[in-house]
């Protein structure tokens, strides 16, 4: 991939793309990549990135609001709960709201910061993280790990594999079982659950996401980031030389070399990178970020921490990697004045529109009247006379109650122009439960007298009958003989 | 291996998309086949719908990947 902005050539790939050997190597996907553990700063932010968006997926569904779970997307019922509203497939727009801002929002951090999305909150990063960490657990670091596969297929290696494998898949099922959660109630799936009375669909889903979350995380790992996600493709439409990446300051480290920490680096003419390789080997993707920013990368700083621990070792300075910009690098900026460039035009857009968009549908979420009309024409018949000489038409209201108090609301009728009166035929008020919609007959009645043979607009007033300021106007049409 | 995860991964994206777009405004109560209304429950008409846009989605990829692959042969062939 290449870097328009860059102006770095194109870094050729860890893995040379296509060719056998690579393809080899996705059926035996580990075989070259044995992350390394690694401490520091960037590696405990991420633990308490990946604690923090597990919370809260594992723990929405178990939520409960109304005495109903507090985020439910009940597919059955056709509506969505979401903390207090309860939304509808009329309320789609809030849906492509929330895409938009999505959109936005990834596109400001991918601006200003590269790929912080896919290092520290990425689904597939989060539970690669996770399956990693039972892998040390049971199998030990880096090292025992290419022991153990190495070594022969004994007892020691085949309990160890399938303690983790048991781990992995208990995890997984978990997790399927929480996405479901999220479209059936999860207590009522996990009394289906314990009853072996699950129905066949959701069994499905929860086999299927289970399936899906212990390939990606335990065996495609990094390929899903190299070979499937498209948004590591056109990051580079988002970069430029003022985005914060993770470098490696060449102009510092080479020409790198081992010595011996007393040496003097002067006078063996060497730079600070001591080439020992833990950059290399704490990389979940493989890479050797030394040879500049390539489209592996996904940006998860494990290569800073990696060689901050070094340079400490050493007694250099840290940030030989560190997340700097390619203008910073170059012209040897400090922060300030590398921060400075951050907050430029296209990043003030960007944060812009996102806080513009974000205020107008919240906004509009908070000001979306709990009630929804529909009025449906009889189509079967025009107008049709009753026996006191009035002329009668019938519709259909659908009321939707979207709020989850159970109301009662009382339905008027008035021309669009002024004068007669219209009378409404309909068992008032119509009670319509909390969530729900009713669907009404409603009659209405004009006499002769007032309104000349014709076609007239008329409109529908639904009102709440306890609280007045809650109306919503439907309008429709009236056909006079 | 690398063409199939090329064909899925991006079709199930838009099998995602599709599905969500088309049933925010359909209800697959409404939904009749040949004439009859379909007798499936509301979640088998959205795993089966699913599927299906998966599966279209999945057909386009793959004859974009099969075409791609025939150009691609023809270049390296010519140089
Ligand atoms: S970790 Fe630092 S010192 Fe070691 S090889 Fe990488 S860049 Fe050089
Ligand atoms: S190069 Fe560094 S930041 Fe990029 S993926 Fe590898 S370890 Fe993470």
């Amino acid at each position: 991939m290449r870097h328009p902005a860059s102006g770095l050539p194109p870094a050729p790939a860890g893995v040379s793309p296509g060719g056998s050997d690579s393809e080899a190597s996705l059926y035996e996907v580990r075989q070259k990549i044995y992350p390394r553990a690694v401490h520091g700063w960037f590696a405990r932010w991420r633990i308490a990135l990946v604690l923090a968006t597990q919370l809260i997926f594992y723990g929405l569904p178990w939520l409960v609001w109304n005495a109903r779970p507090a985020v439910l997307f009940d597919l059955g019922a056709r509506k969505f709960y979401v903390f207090g509203w309860v939304l509808w497939p009329q309320d789609f727009i809030f849906l492509t709201g929330l895409l938009v801002v999505s959109a936005l929002s990834l596109f400001l951090f991918t601006a200003v910061a590269g790929r912080l999305f896919c290092g520290y909150a990425c689904p597939q990063t989060v539970y690669t993280e996770i399956f990693m960490w039972i892998e040390r657990m049971v199998e030990g670091d880096r090292m025992q790990r290419m022991r153990l596969d190495r070594g022969p297929a004994n007892a020691v290696r085949l309990s160890r594999k399938a303690l983790k494998h048991g781990l992995w898949i208990g995890i997984a099922l978990w997790t399927g079982l929480t996405f479901v959660g999220y479209f059936t109630p999860i207590r009522t799936l996990l009394g289906e659950v314990a009853s072996a009375t699950l129905g066949p669909w959701e069994t499905f889903w929860i086999l299927f996401y289970s399936f899906a979350t212990y390939g990606n995380a335990g065996w495609m790992r990094e390929q899903v980031c190299k070979y499937m996600c498209p948004y590591a493709r056109f990051q580079s439409a988002m970069f430029d030389r003022d985005t914060l990446i993770i470098t490696y300051d060449a102009q510092r480290g080479e020409p790198r070399g081992s010595r011996s920490r007393s040496a003097d680096r002067a006078r063996l003419g060497v730079g600070d990178c001591v080439d020992c390789g833990i950059c290399v080997q704490v990389c979940p993707t493989g890479i050797d970020i030394r040879k500049g920013l390539q489209y592996e990368c996904i940006g998860c700083a494990a290569c800073i921490d990696g060689c901050d621990q070094v340079m400490d070792k050493m007694g250099y300075a840290r940030g030989l990697i560190r997340y700097s910009t390619l203008n910073a690098v170059a012209a040897k900026w400090d922060v300030r004045r590398m921060w400075r460039r951050v907050l430029r035009t296209r990043t003030l857009i960007y944060g812009a529109l996102l806080l513009a968009i974000t205020c107008v549908l919240l906004g509009a979420l908070y000001l979306r009247t709990p009630l929804k009309v529909d009025v449906i024409r009889d189509r079967a018949m025009l107008a049709r006379e009753t026996r006191d000489g009035m002329i009668e038409n019938v519709y259909r209201l659908q009321i939707m109650n979207t709020s989850e108090r159970d109301r009662r609301f009382t339905i008027t009728a008035t021309p669009e122009s002024g004068r007669a009166g219209l009378q409404v035929m309909a068992a008032q008020p119509v009670a319509v439960a909390g969530a729900h919609t009713a669907s009404v007959a409603v009659a209405v009645r004009a006499d002769p007298a007032n309104l000349k043979p014709g076609t007239y607009t008329i409109r529908f007033h639904v009102e709440d009958a306890d609280d007045p300021a809650l109306k919503v106007d439907e309008k429709s049409r009236f056909y006079m003989r | 291996m690398k063409h199939a995860m090329w064909i899925l991964w991006p079709s199930f994206l838009v099998g995602v998309v599709a599905e969500g777009v088309f049933f925010s405004m359909v209800d697959p109560t409404d939904l009749h086949l040949f004439g009859q209304p379909l007798e499936l429950s509301r979640s088998a008409v959205y795993t089966l719908g699913f599927f299906l846009f998966w599966a279209f989605a999945a057909a386009s990829s793959a004859l974009t990947c099969w075409l791609q692959h025939g150009i691609n042969g023809s270049e390296s062939s010519d140089a």
